[in-house]
């Protein structure tokens, strides 16, 4: 046996797969290049970008595309897109939680009524309520505010899933352990329950996050200031078709821009990628 | 020992059939922003479709009006056509390609974490970074797509701009977005099936093929049909890469019903028209929703 068979088949591979290897790699390669391209052109000066000669690697840099990225309130976006889903991520991850444990360990009426009404609610697509929220959130004179932000991203059903699925594999002997010392129902979920469950709110947190983050249709409608946009909303005006911001500055410029607005993301998953999939496929293979 | 045990056992089992009112204060922190912020406004919507109602000023009764009034809207007609053009697009290529991306994946290949990685990148990221980085890519003198399509003697294709084209433009963006959510979910049910089945079928001198077609395809049945649901509903929702990318256009092309659902509110002031829109949209989603759960019941039985 040559050294490659050997290898093949420890792999458990066969000859085709040095075909589809390589194959699959290059596509995947390619699949990432929009990427490549994005900060590549963030780097580039004006006068390269609009050009005819593709140059994956500048042949000059410039960082003006980032200073030029800033005259614009992005600080700000950037604060309040922080804000807005940091605040809606830990009450939405916390309350979920507690809704969960409750739900998979405690036994009350209507338990499996509201957990019904919580999976129910996932049919409804949140675009029906914005139009009616928005009104209201005008009304009462919360538009534009941080409050508007944040309150409707709370009541994320995935969450309480997650927690659920998590809580109804619990061991049974530790609960009851602590119930013997007489502790409550939060004593137990706080004490107990909930520093043993890392996984799903890490899980929990990171997808939340990320959904808070690049939220986009509702921050767009309740955000009438400039001040209290967040960093997608903001940023999505240097579009050619909604702002005029890079007919001014180019696609250097919105290159820069973008790629401030998905380094959050592309750093949390790369870092807790298991976190990312894991949740994922936990919350909607078993539905 | 045993005994202790037995009593805690015991004791275990008499506190969990006890009703816990505490319960109801655990889960009320949830409840009540999700009753508040996502289930009233739904309430609250289908009051408003029957109303016309703006930014200023009271709601004022109009019976029936939105709703026929949507069925004779072109541009109503327009924005639902086009849901299915990129329904017929985007579901296809993502379910496909997600699948075949995810069986690359699932063999035990070298390097084949970076390429799951890189298939699950575009997901992560918002919209708008979609959504500009598509544009910029897909510009019809300078884009990147047009350059290297002018090697295989194609002309520029004016994605965006050309009311043939952007729908397809919106769509390839999309494509790019949406596939990560479907190749995690089929990686997913992939790694669940138990390998000595795939091992007694290579026994058995099944090859790659009949293995397929056999072995795993009928065990991806209900993802695949979970998928095309979820990629089908989410279509239907498509807004904010259609919002920057092409804001509609050129001349309603690339509309979607929540992208006009957005003008109505935001651009024309009419919530109760708007309002009426999404509920039309939304009795199509539960329908398609209901569609699938009928037929894969009908599959399985």
């Amino acid at each position: 046996m040559s050294w490659l068979e050997r290898e093949l088949e420890e792999r458990r591979l066969n000859r085709l797969d040095l075909l589809i290897w390589p194959i699959g790699i290059a596509v995947a390669i390619l699949w990432a290049l929009p990427f490549v391209w994005m900060v590549s052109t963030s780097f580039k000066f004006p006068a390269d970008v609009m050009t005819q000669d593709i140059e994956w690697l500048p042949s000059r840099v410039t960082f003006d595309n980032y200073i030029k990225v800033f005259e614009y309130p992005v600080l700000r976006w950037g604060v309040n897109s922080l804000i807005q889903a940091a605040a809606a991520t830990f009450f939405c991850v916390l309350f979920g939680a507690m809704a969960g444990y409750a739900l998979a360990r405690m036994n009350f009426p209507g338990r499996n009524l509201l957990f019904v009404i919580f999976l129910a609610s996932l049919m409804i697509p949140v675009e029906v309520s914005v139009i009616p929220l928005l009104l209201a959130f005008v009304k009462i004179g919360w538009a534009s505010s941080y409050q508007a932000l944040i309150l409707p991203a709370i009541g994320n059903v995935f969450s309480v899933y997650i927690f659920r699925q998590f809580f109804l594999n619990f061991p049974a002997e530790l609960e009851d352990a602590a119930k013997m010392d007489g502790a409550g129902p939060f004593n137990l979920f706080f004490r107990i329950a909930l520093p043993l469950a890392r996984a799903p709110a890490i899980a929990a947190s990171v997808i939340i996050f990320t959904l808070n983050w690049n939220s986009f249709l509702w921050p767009l409608l309740v955000t009438f200031d400039e001040s209290m946009k967040t960093l997608p909303v903001g940023v999505a005006a240097f579009t050619p078709v909604v702002g005029s911001r890079t007919q001014i500055e180019g696609y250097s410029v919105a290159m820069a821009a973008v790629t401030i607005l998905s380094i959050p993301s592309l750093l949390l998953f790369c870092f807790l990628q298991r976190y990312f999939i894991q949740g994922i496929s936990q919350g909607s293979v078993k539905q | 020992m045993s005994a202790v045990a037995h009593s805690i056992d015991h004791a275990g089992q008499e506190t969990s059939s006890e009703v816990d009112k505490a319960g109801y204060l655990l889960v009320a922190f949830f409840a009540i922003p999700f009753f508040l912020f996502n289930i009233m406004p739904v309430l609250f919507g289908f009051y408003v479709a029957f109303t016309r109602w703006s930014i200023v000023g009271s709601p004022k009764w109009e019976g029936l009006n939105n709703f026929t009034r949507a069925f004779r809207d072109q541009w109503v007609a327009v924005a639902f056509k086009n849901i299915l053009f990129y329904g017929a697009i985007i579901v296809p290529c993502v379910t496909v390609l997600g699948l075949v991306f995810a069986l690359f994946v699932n063999k035990r290949y070298p390097l084949s974490s970076l390429a799951r990685t890189l298939f699950f990148a575009p997901t992560v990221v918002s919209a708008t970074v979609i959504g500009l980085v598509w544009v910029w890519l897909l510009d019809t003198q300078f884009g990147l797509i047009n350059h290297y399509l002018s090697f295989f003697g194609i002309d520029n294709v004016p994605w965006l701009t050309s009311t043939r084209w952007s729908l397809v433009g919106v769509s390839i963006a999309s494509i790019w977005w949406d596939l990560g959510l479907a190749f995690v979910l089929f990686l997913a049910a992939l790694q669940d099936i138990p390998g000595e089945i795939n091992d007694a079928a290579i026994v058995d001198g099944a090859n790659r093929w009949q293995r397929f077609r056999y072995v795993i395809l009928p065990h991806l049945r209900p993802v695949i049909s979970m998928v095309v649901t979820l990629q089908l509903i989410s279509t239907l929702r498509i807004f904010s890469q259609v919002y920057v990318m092409t804001n509609g256009g050129p001349a309603g092309s690339s509309s979607s019903p929540i992208h006009y659902i957005y003008t109505i509110a935001i651009v024309r002031n009419l919530f109760g028209y708007a309002s009426a829109i999404a509920i039309l949209l939304f009795v199509l989603i539960l329908a398609i929703t209901f569609a699938q759960r009928f037929l894969l019941k009908e599959r399985g039985a």
